[in-house]
């Protein structure tokens, strides 16, 4: 009697352990097979154009891929929701978007910064007072 | 007595621990500045690519921020064409703010488009690529506006922020860093450029690098409360490039101008980075019409600390340059009354 009992309650244990073995695996091949691509373009004040050279990484980690001439990128490694892809260019203001479950084709338009173009040169020239500069 | 206690005041300041490179005395950057010096790319559309070439085999923050910095200083050349196409259009539009933010606006496409392809900039362009391409290391950096001071500013003409540099976290501490000047050096009669990496603008003591470097957000700096007004910045002793290879601070004298009284006794005093040979310290005076090489009336060196004294025995309006050997280190000018 006592036998019997203890066998059930195993196989109970077993069939449950099963279930949501099977339902992990399901889930997590659900979550990380997202291709994402798209084209990056930059708006400044006075017009909207593709960018060459935009880089698109993965938040925190070294994972990342750059935007062609026609501005389009492919994201080399498959996503899940959740993950944050960064999209920056010199000169413009960064974007960080969240992939979500319908993610595929991810299209950014980055927008122009405000930062002035300043330049001193760098001179090695001995100073001169004004006041001992001939002529 | 009076000139002791200033001294001791600066050096008790200097030790209140500011961000500079000795932080990192432990580090040797070789490893890093050999990546540095072997990776090379013909253009930068993938800048997340050479980043990571530059910095995967590196472990430490402080080498990869190194890497960037010093691939940038080898490979990043300063465009004088673009600097002086943009230095006519600012200073043109420089009373009406439409037409120099639209100049600006394209412009800046332009030297983006010109630095990825040809790997040529100005100013602005070497502190956006070294702020992006430690962001994409994982550390932050910002771009830091400001007036840049050279022998060629002259302040009573320059009214707006000439210069972009950079400010870097590293060990959740604040560092200050000048690619641009790091790279190489101007010769703008000629109109060209040459590379002459300069580690003394990586890392710098805050308080030396202030003396050419004025934020206009003043908590860049990373001097706090003791960060100088902009009059104090513009009337501090000029120093040239080879200062920041040669000194640790700048202790004396104050200031740049000096009037004093024939046969005073001026100190100069400085902390050495590193030890130079006291035979070759000299000074240029330059009164207009003629120059002479002089030697110092007192010279010593102790605990890298270096004095020296000169005594003004004649009346007159001098420009006095501080050389080490043939390197140029600092300019003051005195006034000689009787």
């Amino acid at each position: 009697m006592k036998t019997t009992k203890t066998l059930t309650i195993k196989n109970n244990k077993l069939l449950l352990c099963g279930l949501f073995f099977s339902l992990f695996l399901l889930s997590n091949t659900a979550i990380a097979q997202i291709q994402v691509k798209g084209i990056v373009k930059g708006k400044t004040e006075t017009e909207i154009e593709v960018l060459n050279g935009a880089s698109i990484y993965l938040k925190g980690t070294n994972v990342g891929t750059s935007s062609n001439k026609k501005g389009e990128y492919n994201f080399p490694q498959q996503l899940k929701v959740g993950d944050v892809l960064v999209f920056t260019y010199l000169g413009y203001l960064k974007k960080s978007i969240k992939i979500k479950e319908n993610t595929s084709t991810l299209n950014v338009t980055l927008i122009e910064d405000d930062n002035q173009m300043l330049g001193a040169l760098n001179t090695n020239k001995r100073f001169k007072s004004k006041r001992l500069k001939t002529q | 007595m009076i000139h002791y206690k200033r001294v001791f005041l600066l050096l008790l300041i200097a030790k209140i621990g500011f961000a500079q490179q000795s932080d990192f005395k432990n580090i040797d950057f070789s490893k890093a500045d050999n990546i540095a010096k072997t990776v090379k790319v013909k253009r930068l559309y993938k800048l997340n690519e050479l980043t990571f070439k530059l910095t995967k085999n590196l472990n430490t923050d402080v080498e990869k921020v190194r890497a960037i910095y010093v691939w940038i200083c080898n490979n990043i050349a300063n465009s004088f064409s673009l600097y002086s196409l943009n230095e006519r259009k600012r200073n043109r539009f420089e009373k009406d703010s439409i037409k120099l933010q639209n100049w600006n606006s394209k412009f800046k496409k332009k030297l983006f488009k010109k630095l990825l392809k040809k790997k040529r900039t100005i100013c602005t362009g070497y502190a956006y690529l070294f702020k992006e391409m430690c962001n994409i290391a994982g550390i932050e950096s910002k771009m830091v506006n400001g007036f840049g001071r050279t022998s060629s500013v002259d302040f009573s003409e320059l009214t707006m922020p000439n210069h972009t540099w950079n400010v870097v976290k590293i060990n959740n501490k604040w560092y200050v860093c000048d690619p641009t000047w790091s790279t190489g050096i101007s010769f703008p009669e000629e109109g060209r450029f040459k590379f002459n990496f300069n580690d003394g603008y990586f890392l710098t003591t805050p308080k030396l690098f202030f003396k050419n470097h004025f934020p206009l957000e003043k908590q860049f700096s990373l001097l706090g409360k003791q960060t100088p007004s902009f009059l104090d910045f513009t009337e501090m002793p000029l120093l040239y490039n080879d200062a920041f290879k040669l000194i640790e601070e700048h202790q004396l004298p104050l200031k740049m101008d000096h009037e004093i009284k024939k046969d005073s006794m001026v100190t100069f005093q400085y902390k050495l980075k590193t030890n130079i040979n006291l035979n070759k310290v000299k000074f240029v005076l330059f009164s207009g019409d003629n120059e002479r090489r002089i030697t110092p009336t007192r010279k010593s060196i102790q605990n890298n600390i270096l004095i020296l004294n000169y005594q003004f025995k004649r009346r007159g309006f001098y420009d006095f340059h501080l050389y080490f050997d043939d390197e140029i280190i600092a300019t003051y000018v005195f006034r000689v009354k009787k």
